[in-house]
Parts: C-alpha cells; sequence; structure tokens
C-alpha cells in the first residue's frame, strides 16, 4: 500500500503475495499480478503451473489461503463468486458450463436474469443475435447446446461472458479449441474490448497469440511467478517459452515424421469405404501401417462423426470401417479393444476417464477380465506403468479429477498405447496442453505409428496437424475436399478447408443438396 | 457470465472408495454421519415423546427392551429386517450406478404373488418342500426380474425415466395382487379375498437362531454382494455406469444391457423378498400383505451408503426401531407411528450431514 492511488486508478486488478495450497500440494505461492484497463494481459505457464487456480481466485471460485487484492483500486476483503460478478470480473472457463439440453439463446439469458421472470424466445433470440452480431462470434441458436460443436460452445461461453458487459475479462484458454482464423477473430474482439476500456486476462498455450495479440504477459511456472507484467514487446516466442518451461525448448513443437521408404506401397490397414454419419456423407480413405493420417477442417465438418464411427462407438448409416480387412465391432468397445484399436477422444473427461474413480481403476477401463484381483493389488500392478509414461499424482489411489489435463492425458495414453496397438484414432489429443506436455503426448502417439499402427490424426490446429501427419485429408460439410501429400500446400489445404466453409456449416445431414464442394471417394 | 459456477463441481457423497491416504476420513464420513443421524433423530424424538407428557427416556429404555429383552424381540427384528435387506441389497446396486429405480414395492408383491400362485396350484401344493422351495426363489426372482426389467426396457427404447416408470409399474402390480387374490388364486373356503396358505411351500424354521430360513439367505447374500461389488467387473461397471456412463459406453458394454442387468439384479432380490414374506412370515398372500417394505428399503440402502455391509446394519437398525416402538406403544401412550418420523429424520440428517461433511472436509485430491 505505498503506492500512490493514481498509479492504481488504471488498474483493473492488483494481486499481492497470494498463495493458495490444496492440502500438500501447491497451487502457486506469493503471486503478484497486475492487470490494467485498455490491456490485453497474456497468463503463460504449463499445465499445473497454477494459472487456472489464479484466475478462478480472481473471479471467487477459490479462496486464497493468503494475499491481498484489489480491484478498481478498492482493497477487497473476502473475495467470493458474487462480490467478484458485482465488481464486474467475469470468467470463461477452461471446461464448459452450458447447459447441454437448452438452446444458446436459453443458456443466454439464464446466465444473466434481468428480472424474475425470463425473456421470451424472441427476446431472447434477440439479444443472442445481437451480441453474435456485435463481436462477429458465430453461434447457431434453435437447436440443443449438446448439438453444437466444441468450437461454438466456447464461442457461445464467451458471448455469455461479454453479455454480463464485464469490466474485467478472463478467458481460461478460450482459444484452445478454436481453428486459427476464429482465435484471430477472437483476438480482435479482445483487442476491441480492451480498447473500450476493459481489461483482459487470457491464458493461452499459443506462444504466436501472445506475441501477436497480447500487450504485457506473466509467466507462471511450478505456481511462482517467473517473469512478472513484462512488456511483450521486448520478448520473443523462444525467449517466452524458455521462461514457460525452464529450459531450452526448439522452434518445431514436434518432430518431423519418419517416412517410410515403401510407404506408399504399403497396404492400408485401416479402409474406411464411403461412409456416411450424420453430417458425414460417402466419406473414403485409407491408411497404411506406420502412416500417420491428419484430418483437417474447421470444427463442425464431420469430425466428430467419423471419430465415433473410427471408434466403433457409432455404426455408419452405410458404408464400411476394416481393419486389416476385417470390420471395426461398432458398438462393441470390448472388441474394438481386443482389436488393439486406440482411441484418444477428443473430450477426454467425457469419453475415456472417469474422474471421482482412481487412477488405477482408469486404468483398467475397458480391459481387464471378470474377476479383479484386490484393490491394493491393482494399485500396485498400474504403479509401474504410471511412472513410464510419466503420469505425476499422488499416487495410484488418487482420484483422475485431481490430475492436470496434461497428466490425465498422459494416463489415457498409458492405458491405450501401452501395448502397441494396431490403429490410433486420435482427436485433438493436445487440446488443452501446454507445449511441453503436448509435444510428449504427440511423441508418444508417433511412436505407435513408428511401431507400425495405423494413426488417424484429427486436429483442431492445422499448424499441429501438418507437423505430426505424412497425409492430410481435409473434411468439409462432411465431405472430403482434399487430400494432401507432404510438402503440404498449405494455401490448398486453406482453400480446401474454407472453401466450403464461406458458407455456413450444414446445420442438417441432409443439406448436402447444394453440396457443391467436391466429393472424397 | 458464468453463473452457477459454485456448482460447477457439485461434490457428492463419495461412495466410491478409492483408497489412499485420504481413506481413513472417507470412512469417518460414510460411518459417522449416520451415526450422528441416529443420534439427532433421536433427540428430536426425544423432544416429540416429551410433547405427549411421557419420558423419553423411559420410552427409549423401553424401546431398547423390546428389541434385546422382550420375548422374541431379537426374533422379530430379524424377520422383519429379512426383506429389508434384501431389498435394500439390490437397490444398493442401483443407486450406485444412478439408476434411481422406486419400484421394488411392486416386484415384491408380484414376485410373492407369482409364488404363491405356482406353490398353491392344484397337482403342485403336494410337491416336498424341497422342490417347491427352490422352485419358487426362482420364480419369484424372476417375476420380480422381468417386472423391473420393464423399466429398463422403457428407458433403453423411449427413454422414459425409471424412477417414474418403476413407481408407476408399483400401482400396477399391486392392482394385479388385488385382483388374483379374488378370482385366480382365491382361498375358496376363505371369507375374504385372500390366496390359499403356501403350505409346502413355506420356508423352515432355524434351529439356534430360531429364524425363518430367508433371514439367513439374506444374510448370506451380503458377503456375495459386497464381493460382486468389489472385485468383479459388474461391480466396477456400476460404478463406472454411475459416473460416467460415456465412458462406459465407449469402453466396456453398451449402457442398455448394464440397465438390464442392475434392475434384474433389483427385481430378482425384490421379488425374492416377497415370496420369503409369504413363505416364512403371512403363510398366505390377503388385501393387506403389502406393508410398504419396498419403500422402507430406500432409506435402508440410502442409510447403509449403498455398501451391502452398510445395508445389513441399517435394514437391522430399521427393523429394531420398528419392532422396539411397537414394544413401546404397549406401555407409554405413545404412538407407534412416531418411528416414522425419526426414520424420515434419520434420511434428512443423513443428507445434511453429507452436505456439511462435503463443505468441510473437501478432498484435497
Amino acid at each position: 500500500m505505498t503506492m500512490g492511488t493514481e498509479t492504481r486508478a488504471a488498474e483493473a486488478v492488483r494481486v499481492s503475495g497470494a498463495s493458495k495450497r490444496f492440502g500438500r500440494v501447491t497451487a502457486f505461492a506469493d503471486v503478484d499480478l497486475v492487470v490494467r484497463r485498455g490491456e490485453i494481459h497474456a497468463l503463460l505457464g504449463e499445465n499445473g503451473a497454477g494459472k487456472t487456480t489464479l484466475v478462478k481466485m480472481l473471479a471467487g471460485l477459490e479462496t486464497a489461503d493468503s494475499g491481498e487484492f484489489w480491484i478498481d483500486g478498492e482493497p477487497i476483503g473476502d473475495l467470493d463468486a458474487r462480490s467478484a460478478r458485482d465488481r464486474g470480473v467475469a470468467l470463461v472457463q477452461q471446461h464448459f458450463t452450458l447447459v447441454p439440453t437448452l438452446t444458446a439463446s436459453e443458456n443466454l439469458v439464464l446466465a444473466r436474469r434481468e428480472s424474475a421472470v425470463l425473456p421470451s424466445t424472441k427476446v431472447a433470440r434477440a439479444r443472442l443475435t445481437e451480441l453474435v452480431d456485435r463481436f462477429g462470434l458465430d453461434v447457431r441458436d434453435g437447436v440443443p447446446v449438446s448439438a453444437l460443436s466444441v468450437g461454438e460452445q466456447q464461442r457461445l461461453e464467451i458471448l455469455r461472458a461479454l453479455d454480463a458487459d464485464a469490466g474485467v475479462l478472463l478467458l481460461d484458454e478460450p482459444t484452445a479449441v478454436l481453428t486459427g482464423a476464429e482465435a484471430t477473430a477472437l483476438l480482435g474482439v479482445c483487442r476491441r474490448l480492451a480498447d473500450e476500456g476493459r481489461a483482459v486476462v487470457i491464458i493461452t498455450h499459443r506462444l504466436s497469440e501472445v506475441i501477436d495479440g497480447c500487450d504485457r504477459v506473466t509467466v507462471l511456472r511450478d505456481g511462482s511467478v517467473v517473469l512478472a507484467d513484462a512488456t511483450v514487446a521486448e520478448h520473443s516466442a523462444a525467449g517466452l517459452a524458455d521462461a514457460m518451461v525452464g529450459r531450452e525448448m526448439g522452434d518445431a513443437r514436434h518432430r518431423e515424421p519418419t517416412t517410410t521408404a515403401d510407404g506408399d506401397a504399403r497396404p492400408a490397414r485401416l479402409r474406411v469405404d464411403g461412409v456416411s454419419s450424420g453430417v458425414l456423407r460417402g466419406v473414403s480413405f485409407g491408411v497404411a501401417a506406420g502412416e500417420v493420417l491428419g484430418v483437417a477442417g474447421v470444427d463442425g465438418n464431420g469430425q466428430a462423426e467419423l471419430e465415433a464411427v473410427l471408434a466403433a462407438i457409432v455404426v455408419p448409416e452405410s458404408g464400411r470401417v476394416t481393419l486389416d480387412g476385417e470390420e471395426l465391432p461398432h458398438g462393441r468397445p470390448r472388441e474394438r479393444i481386443g482389436r488393439r484399436v486406440a482411441y484418444i477422444p477428443s473430450d477426454r473427461y467425457a469419453t475415456a476417464l472417469v474422474r471421482p474413480m482412481s487412477l488405477a481403476d482408469n486404468v483398467e477401463l475397458g480391459r481387464g477380465g471378470w474377476w479383479r484381483p484386490r484393490r491394493q493389488v491393482r494399485q500396485r500392478a498400474v504403479e509401474d506403468r504410471l511412472a513410464r509414461w510419466d503420469v505425476r499424482s499422488a499416487g495410484a489411489a488418487a482420484a483422475v479429477r485431481s490430475l492436470s489435463g496434461g497428466n490425465a492425458q498422459k494416463l489415457v495414453l498409458a492405458r491405450e498405447l501401452d501395448e502397441v496397438p494396431d490403429l490410433v484414432i486420435t482427436c485433438h489429443p493436445t487440446r488443452g496442453l501446454d507445449p511441453g506436455a503436448a509435444r510428449t503426448v504427440a511423441e508418444r502417439v508417433l511412436d505407435a505409428a513408428d511401431d507400425g499402427a495405423a494413426v488417424v490424426w484429427m486436429g483442431a490446429e492445422l499448424e499441429e496437424v501438418l507437423a505430426v501427419s505424412h497425409r492430410v485429408i481435409v473434411l468439409s460439410r462432411g465431405r472430403i475436399t482434399g487430400t494432401f501429400e507432404r510438402p503440404f500446400d498449405r494455401s490448398a489445404i486453406g482453400l480446401a478447408m474454407g472453401g466450403a466453409s464461406r458458407s455456413t456449416p450444414p446445420a442438417t445431414p441432409d443439406d448436402d443438396s447444394h453440396g457443391n464442394s467436391g466429393s472424397g471417394s | 457470465m458464468t453463473t452457477a459456477a459454485v456448482e460447477l463441481d457439485p461434490r457428492e457423497p463419495e461412495l466410491i472408495e478409492t483408497g489412499g491416504s485420504h481413506r481413513a476420513r472417507h470412512v469417518a464420513v460414510l460411518v459417522g454421519v449416520p451415526v450422528i443421524a441416529v443420534v439427532g433423530a433421536l433427540a428430536i424424538g426425544a423432544v416429540l415423546i416429551a410433547q405427549e407428557g411421557e419420558n423419553p427416556f423411559a420410552v427409549y429404555a423401553d424401546v431398547f427392551r423390546g428389541v434385546f429383552t422382550e420375548n422374541r424381540g431379537l426374533r422379530n427384528t430379524a424377520t422383519s429386517a429379512t426383506p429389508l435387506l434384501l431389498m435394500g441389497l439390490g437397490l444398493a446396486i442401483a443407486y450406485r450406478a444412478r439408476l434411481f429405480t422406486i419400484g421394488a414395492e411392486g416386484q415384491y408383491v408380484l414376485g410373492a404373488v407369482m409364488a404363491t400362485a405356482f406353490a398353491t396350484a392344484h397337482g403342485v401344493r403336494d410337491l416336498p418342500g424341497v422342490v417347491l422351495i427352490p422352485s419358487c426363489i426362482v420364480i419369484a426372482g424372476l417375476t420380480g426380474m422381468v417386472w423391473s426389467g420393464i423399466s429398463a426396457e422403457l428407458s433403453n427404447r423411449f427413454n422414459t425415466s425409471v424412477v417414474i416408470s418403476s413407481l408407476l409399474l408399483t400401482y400396477i402390480a399391486t392392482a394385479v395382487m388385488q385382483w388374483l387374490i379374488r378370482v385366480g388364486i382365491k382361498d375358496p373356503d376363505g371369507f375374504v379375498p385372500q390366496s390359499r396358505v403356501i403350505g409346502n411351500a413355506g420356508l423352515p424354521t432355524v434351529p439356534l437362531l430360531n429364524t425363518h430360513l430367508g433371514f439367513v439367505i439374506a444374510v448370506a447374500l451380503v458377503p456375495i454382494a459386497a464381493v460382486m461389488m468389489s472385485r468383479t467387473r459388474f461391480g466396477y461397471r456400476v460404478d463406472v455406469i454411475g459416473h460416467n456412463p460415456i465412458a462406459l459406453r465407449a469402453n466396456e458394454v453398451a449402457t442398455g444391457k448394464m440397465l438390464f442387468a442392475v434392475l434384474g439384479i433389483v427385481g430378482f432380490l425384490s421379488g425374492l423378498a416377497g415370496y420369503i414374506q409369504v413363505a416364512g412370515v403371512t403363510t398366505r398372500i390377503n388385501a393387506q400383505f403389502s406393508l410398504g417394505y419396498g419403500f422402507t428399503a430406500i432409506i435402508v440402502a440410502l442409510l447403509g451408503r449403498l455398501h451391502p455391509v452398510g445395508v445389513l446394519v441399517a435394514a437391522l437398525g430399521i427393523s429394531g426401531l420398528n419392532i422396539g416402538f411397537d414394544a413401546a406403544e404397549r406401555s407409554h401412550d405413545v404412538p407407534s407411528s412416531l418411528v416414522a418420523v425419526v426414520q424420515a429424520l434419520l434420511i434428512i440428517f443423513v443428507v445434511i450431514g453429507d452436505a456439511v461433511a462435503n463443505r468441510f472436509l473437501r478432498d484435497d485430491d
């Protein structure tokens, strides 16, 4: 409290000496943070560095063990969710908080009640339309939120926060699921919001976004501030990456894929013949042993359907999916696992993990016989595997919800890839992970390819897909609009992605009557 | 604005034991909350007894005496605990799977009716007990299974709520029973609508214990259920479907099959409980056969923390309260229906206790 009042006036948020522990685990200790109005402040750090806990604390969702807080220069004694909201602090969390059965506009009006009575559908829709127009974040209305793509849900989350007209906007990895163009647009929105006098805090792993879109940056590592309130212009991406991980990092996030000399001559292990399912329309492709096939495209163009079909969860409406000549056992997950099809889903918490159950129990999911060993035996049996896959936790008995995102994903890998698979289906496997963990995850998937697996990699980040894949197909409006070999022609890929997505993505499966964007097969 | 953010991670009573460092505290909450709830419920019960002008301590002493020292007190406790225990075991498994069926009562009634119909049928009723008893067990169990399975089929096919369909099926089952004791299985010599006496299918009394065989069967099922939950793939799947049905569907088995399996177990045990009640206690079915055991069993499952051993303790406890208050009514001026108040308070206190424990003893992990 030695600083002058006028200095603090421009400060939207000031945190001094904040600490937070969860039992024996320190989330962060003695953290200082200053966020000013009119600026975009990036919060960088690896998973588990304490960024999410820090912004949750600012939004009043977590209580700090110690530390002092000011909002708009005013000291805040007890920061809870209500006082934070009343002071205009809004948080967009990394994991969605939408009501899945309600439409976008219904979710919107539920969040900010203006009176005891909810507005009519018409008013609600108008409000959503107005927000969509104002901020340029497109969200479909009139269908349940659960039917929206992950990207759309994320955009709705952001719109909902903006709807509250927050003075301080905290975004926890808002761009993790967005495509490059969408992320750029979002940063533009953030810039506009900052120019209007708001303070924006963005947690992101994309260094390029920090460099291009942010004014200031605070870097957290292991719960401590390693770079405090620095001006972004004075730092390079490489320098920030070093500060974040505390070690030298190469430029390329992933190693180049090892190209098999006779790759093209090899017969396809995985064959997809004329598969239609939902948005997907007659998609055909093949993947050879040791090959990584990238699937690129804007979210909502059939990736989710392709994922469900390849993971043998959904039976395709028509067409066949065969692995080494045998049809995939759709709807029989145990047989899918028996056929050594590894599945690393796009939403690990929804599809791959059971959060309240222990690590050991989660490793067992889909595996193991009818009779289970004693709990202690089960837990001891997986300890070695957890160590091998570098899953950092309080032990095999800990609940999965205690894991950070990166460690949770490594747990999925420890289950799916420990035995060399024949086929790997992976969707956004590095979503929400910091560069260090993302690289580990990608390398482990590529290891599986080196060991002879056919790999299908569906990704939201084009750069990443291009870095890991031998071959890339582009999905647009449920069809393959292009197949590309290395070296990749980015502009052609962009054209294939964008050519069809210039119009709005198809909302219904029967929307292909005017699909003029070429066919996949 | 992300409202309702505080409720984002609702920590429900953690009924899954993962072991590890928090185990002691976990067990303390599991056991401690019901114990405190019993004390709290009895304390409020004492106030109500005082309102009636009686001395609560004297009444409670008679409740205790009614169970432990009075002639046949323990025997009656064990006997009336039997249907509660059988149905409580099934319901505990279903609730672990988050399948909130409340239809045990209907399965219980129909199981009893079908077993009685079989055992009193012409030509069958003269068969020896060694043949009749196992046959009745199978018939009653399968009847309950089919009745419960209707809820599963309706849920799988039309996505109807298991809670609602199971409850409504109970009314149908009761109506079927009322009809059958007037026409199909009616005792021709009876003046009131009732079935014939179950006769050779009646359960023998176990020497030493002085209870009917059904109690022994029910208690023997406790370790079986406990092992099934903790050591078999089925028990694992029950826990997985309870917490993440999507993960179950993607990795283990279709959720629809689990629905049939879990509700089938509930139905089997409930139907069995119905037969055992006829064969061990009432000897025949009359209009008053249904006493709501199937609903009390819901309380037993919850008080028993959805664990088979806990269900055993809860079944005996609830049954003891009933027997004890019945005895106390004979010597004091308190209505025995007070026991219903105490039982309801128990549930409320357990629910509150879990919420409080979760708030102040949040797992750090």
